[in-house]
């Protein structure tokens, strides 16, 4: 039998029906559990039935928030205008808009690493003090970050850069370090200054590898993201999963959780995409 | 209650082992729901919207208590009711503190002016803190002990609290009914039981004494609090200390008039459940057997059999 063996080679359908099992486990399980609880509590709404969720959802991208007070008359408008007011649009422009601001923030992070890697004593002012700061749990900081920012939209745009931005500037920095000190020194002997070696060599060769760093921290900067958006918020996906568990909607919850994680994962996708168009050259060692 | 010996007591003398789990609020929901536990307790509101909603059929066997200032709304600047629309309000959305809140507005003829408050569903873990370290922020409605916490902070008053609605926030100990009904009858000696060690309790906390110091500092340190904090919440709790006076607000027609408040708010909130088309679709039973809604879907019943029966002293 060579079905356990590091020379093992599964064929195409093997590969393809074994990369699905889980799924299909996971989800049938879920709904064999779910289908006994409701037969014993028709009612239940601790495990809703895949018609309670395909309903959820589509109150969710069709109708407007309870506490909104758009024109009532809903059924008139066109369907695209319906899904603009809808309470899932709201909840992940309102989202989408501060995870954008904090990505965006974090590109002045990958700078300050790379001129702490290329300036000894730039690298000397920030180094110690990132490296302290990377190991502080922002999370327990929220008082604090309450005197500073307030509880409105910049506390939780800070509340995600705080988190994740030391992270991000020491990679920048270690990549930066790592750059082959030969090439350097050649750009200085072909002419170029302190700073064209910096961007212009420095800078292009660690670009995909940040990008794929940042990549790898999409989750964190989520995590961020929801733990603020539950602190205090008016608006946002993980504000609407707070108030919902308030009375166990899940059928609305479970399709909120996946389109989150949809929506991740394109973000990711659409960043090794790019990686891939912008710098054709380089291969993941 | 589990290590004064006094559970035990009467769980021996009805032939049932209980045990005492302590959760945090909101979990301790959860799990009741789930029908990982057996009992809980849980104020009058959650227990239509969270059990009785999720069609887990829920009986409540004790009235322990009602908010009498324990829940508060609180401002900075002195304003009024009247100059809080169009202002921002910390609290837990679509909880306890909602509820008072709206009844303040509607007992100060405010409740047209509702729509133009913004609510910022602020978590109960940090709304102390959100609230006194920023200032731009004027109102906030919270519970014990967190409101005796904001109330230090400097230039923050009350401006209505529960004393304000006696009787309409309650806590009850509530039972699965499914329990209740087992046919071994272990349900109703359960009841019975939990019952008999709930009024010993109330009697020991209610007289003055050494020994009331001593089971108000264990509650308190159960609970992470200190005595004097404990004692303050106290004054603004009124506990029915006998089971006369909880069978006696079991009985009443004011029950009846906070339960129709509440479902109300609850339908109006969606907390019956986007699909609950009306009210009545999760009906309340009380003790005299009257029913608010459909008498087919009945999900929530007051019992108040075993308060009677510990204040006829049959247990």
């Amino acid at each position: 039998m060579s079905l356990l063996r590091i020379h093992a080679q599964p064929n195409r359908a093997t590969v393809w029906m074994l990369s699905w099992l889980l799924f299909a486990a996971g989800v049938s399980s879920y709904f064999w559990v779910s289908r006994d609880r409701h037969r014993d509590n028709p009612d239940d709404r601790v495990m809703p039935t895949i018609q309670q969720m395909v309903q959820g959802f589509a109150d969710a991208t069709l109708k407007p928030a309870e506490d909104d007070e758009v024109a009532a008359a809903a059924g008139q408008q066109s369907l695209f205008a319906r899904i603009q007011s809808s309470m899932l649009w709201k909840d992940t422009k309102a989202t989408g808009r501060r995870f954008l601001l904090s990505m965006a923030l974090l590109f002045p992070a990958v700078m300050l690493g790379l001129h702490m890697g290329m300036f000894p004593h730039i690298g000397a002012f920030f180094l110690r003090f990132v490296l302290f700061f990377d190991k502080i749990v922002a999370l327990s900081l929220l008082p604090i970050l309450f005197i500073a920012f307030g509880i409105d939209e910049l506390a939780k745009v800070m509340l995600i850069v705080i988190g994740v931005a030391p992270t991000i500037i020491l990679d920048a920095f270690n990549l930066t370090r790592g750059v082959p000190r030969e090439q350097i020194v050649k750009g200085f002997t072909l002419g170029a200054g302190d700073f064209s070696v910096t961007y212009r060599i420095v800078l292009k060769q660690i670009w995909p590898r940040v990008l794929n760093s940042m990549r790898l921290n999409l989750k964190a900067v989520m995590l961020f993201l929801f733990a603020g958006e539950m602190i205090a918020s008016t608006d946002g996906l993980a504000y609407r999963i707070a108030l919902l568990r308030r009375h166990m909607g899940m059928d609305t919850i479970i399709p909120y959780v996946l389109w989150v994680a949809l929506l991740l994962f394109l973000v990711d996708f659409g960043m090794r995409t790019l990686n891939r168009k912008l710098h054709p050259w380089f291969q993941e060692a | 209650m589990a290590k004064s010996g006094i559970l035990k007591k009467w769980g021996d003398k009805y032939g049932v082992a209980i045990k005492v789990q302590r959760f945090d609020y909101a979990p301790s929901l959860d799990a009741f729901v789930a029908k990982n536990i057996d009992a809980c307790a849980m104020t009058n509101m959650e227990a239509l919207d969270m059990p009785a909603a999720s069609g887990v059929d829920t009986t409540a066997v004790i009235i322990g208590d009602y908010s009498n200032g324990n829940d508060a709304v609180l401002v900075r600047h002195n304003i009024g009711l009247a100059q809080i629309p169009g202002k921002r309000v910390l609290l837990v959305e679509k909880t306890v503190s909602q509820y008072l809140f709206e009844r303040a507005m509607a007992l100060n003829n405010l409740a047209g002016e509702l729509k133009r408050v913004k609510f910022v569903n602020t978590s109960d873990s940090d709304i102390a803190g959100a609230f006194l370290s920023d200032t731009s922020q004027e109102v906030v409605v919270t519970w014990k002990p967190l409101v005796s916490q904001i109330l230090r902070g400097k230039g923050i008053t009350s401006v209505f609290d529960s004393s304000k609605i006696p009787g309409e926030i309650l806590d009850l100990l509530v039972v699965r009914t499914e329990v209740l009904n087992r046919p071994d009858g272990s349900g109703q000696r359960f009841a019975k039981a939990v019952a008999g060690a709930w009024y010993d309790m109330m009697a020991q906390m209610s007289k003055p004494g050494p020994q009331q110091d001593k089971v108000l500092t264990g509650i308190a340190e159960a609970s992470q609090d200190s005595l004097t904090s404990y004692k303050e919440q106290l004054s603004t709790t009124h506990m029915f200390y006998t089971a006369q006076a909880a069978y006696d607000m079991g009985k009443s027609d004011q029950l009846k008039k906070t339960m129709e408040l509440v479902r109300q708010f609850c339908f109006a909130h969606g907390l019956l459940g986007e699909k609950t088309k009306s009210p009545d679709d999760v009906a309340i039973r009380f003790p005299d057997g009257s029913i608010q809604g459909k008498s087919d879907r009945v999900r929530l019943r007051f019992d108040a059999t075993y308060m009677q029966a510990a204040a006829g002293g049959k247990l």
